[in-house]
C-alpha cells in the first residue's frame, strides 16, 4: 500500500508546484505512481497471456465389433517399429522401409492413384508417442482421413525380422 | 528532481491519452487472460499440422505420463465432485488406472453427453499407454477423441 501513500504525498506536492488557474478549482493529481502500477500490471498480463490454444487432431475409431473385408491389393500397411523406422507394404508384400521425409509425397501419390485405398497403421507399443502422432499427421496432410490404428503384433515383428529382445 | 523547481522551461506532457491506452490494454489483458490450469504432470506435446483449436469447455482430458501413469481431468467442478468424490473436487485431475478409465469415462459421458475427449501425451514417451487409453475409450463406446498437439514450426 505504499502506492497509496505516495499518491497522497504527490498530490499535495503537485498542487503547490503547479500554477493555479483562476477559472476553476482544478485538482491536479500526480498520476505517476498510478501509471507505474498500471504499466506494471499491463506488462505482467501481456507476458503471462497465452493466446494460442494447443491444436487438436481428431480421431474417429470404428466400433470394436465392426469387421470389414478388404482386398489385399488396396490395403496399405504402415508399420512403425520400436526404433521409429517406418515400413510400408501392400497386402502381403515384403515390407519396405521409407524415411519420414519421403512419407508425405509417397502417401500423397498413393492416395491419388487409388482413391479407395485402405490404410492400416500399426504402431509398436515401445515406439515413441510422437511417431504415432506424426504418422497420423502425415496421413491427414496426404488427405487420407480414413485409416485404422492397430497394435503391432508379434507376427508383424517376426515378418520384419526383429525379435523382441528388450 | 529539484532541478525542475529552478526557473526553467518546464515541459509538461499531458499523460492522459497514454494512461487511457495503458488502462485499455490493461483491462483487455486482464479480461482475456486465462491462466494455465494447474496440472498433475507436465507433458511435452508432440507437434502436428492440425488446424483445430482445443475446445475450452466440456472437455475430459486424459493425460498419460511417460512413466505410465494416467490422469483423468474434467473441466467442470460439479462433474468432478460427482465422479471423484467431494474430496477431490478441487483437483483439476486425478490419477486413475486404465481399468478405471473405461467406467469413469462412461459415467462422465452419461452425465454430460456433450463432453469431448482429449488425449494428452508426452512426445518422448512410449506409444503403449496411448494404445491402452484408446482401447479403454473404445470399450466405453467413445469413438471420437482428440489428440492434443502443438503447432509445428515451419
Amino acid at each position: 500500500m505504499a502506492g497509496g501513500m505516495d499518491l497522497g504525498g504527490g498530490r499535495s506536492h503537485g498542487k503547490k508546484s503547479k500554477k493555479r488557474k483562476g477559472r476553476r478549482l482544478g485538482i491536479r493529481m500526480d498520476m505517476t505512481p498510478l501509471v507505474d502500477v498500471a504499466f506494471l500490471l499491463l506488462t505482467f498480463f501481456m507476458l503471462t497471456t497465452t493466446f494460442s490454444l494447443p491444436q487438436v487432431m481428431e480421431i474417429n475409431l470404428p466400433p470394436s465389433e465392426s469387421r470389414s473385408e478388404v482386398t489385399e491389393s488396396t490395403l496399405l500397411l504402415l508399420r512403425i517399429l520400436p526404433d521409429g523406422r517406418v515400413f510400408w507394404n501392400f497386402g502381403t508384400d515384403v515390407p519396405k522401409s521409407i524415411p519420414w521425409e519421403e512419407l508425405r509425397s509417397f502417401l500423397k501419390g498413393r492416395a491419388q492413384s487409388n482413391p479407395n485405398l485402405i490404410t492400416l497403421v500399426k504402431v509398436d507399443r515401445k515406439s515413441k508417442y510422437e511417431n504415432s502422432v506424426r504418422i497420423i499427421d502425415e496421413l491427414y496432410l496426404a488427405q487420407i482421413t480414413k485409416f485404422s490404428l492397430a497394435p503391432l503384433l508379434e507376427q508383424d515383428k517376426k515378418l520384419m525380422g526383429i525379435t523382441d529382445e528388450s | 528532481m529539484p532541478a525542475v523547481k529552478v526557473k526553467r522551461m518546464g515541459i509538461a506532457i499531458d499523460m492522459t491519452p497514454l494512461v487511457d491506452v495503458a488502462f485499455l490494454l490493461l483491462t483487455f489483458f486482464m479480461l482475456t487472460t486465462k491462466f494455465k490450469p494447474q496440472e498433475e504432470v507436465e507433458v511435452n506435446l508432440p507437434a502436428s499440422h492440425a488446424k483445430f483449436k482445443m475446445p475450452e469447455s466440456d472437455v475430459m482430458t486424459i493425460t498419460f505420463s511417460p512413466d505410465g501413469r494416467f490422469f483423468l481431468g474434467l473441466d467442470s467442478q460439479q462433474l468432478r465432485g460427482q465422479l471423484f468424490g467431494e474430496r477431490n473436487k478441487l483437483k483439476p485431475s486425478i490419477a486413475v488406472t486404465v481399468e478405471e478409465l473405461t467406467s469413469l469415462a462412461q459415467q462422465a459421458r452419461s452425465a454430460n453427453p456433450k463432453l469431448r475427449t482429449i488425449i494428452k501425451g508426452d512426445r518422448s514417451g512410449p506409444y503403449g499407454p496411448a494404445e491402452d487409453v484408446m482401447n479403454a475409450l473404445q470399450k466405453a463406446n467413445i469413438a471420437r477423441f482428440e489428440l492434443v498437439t502443438e503447432t509445428e514450426a515451419q
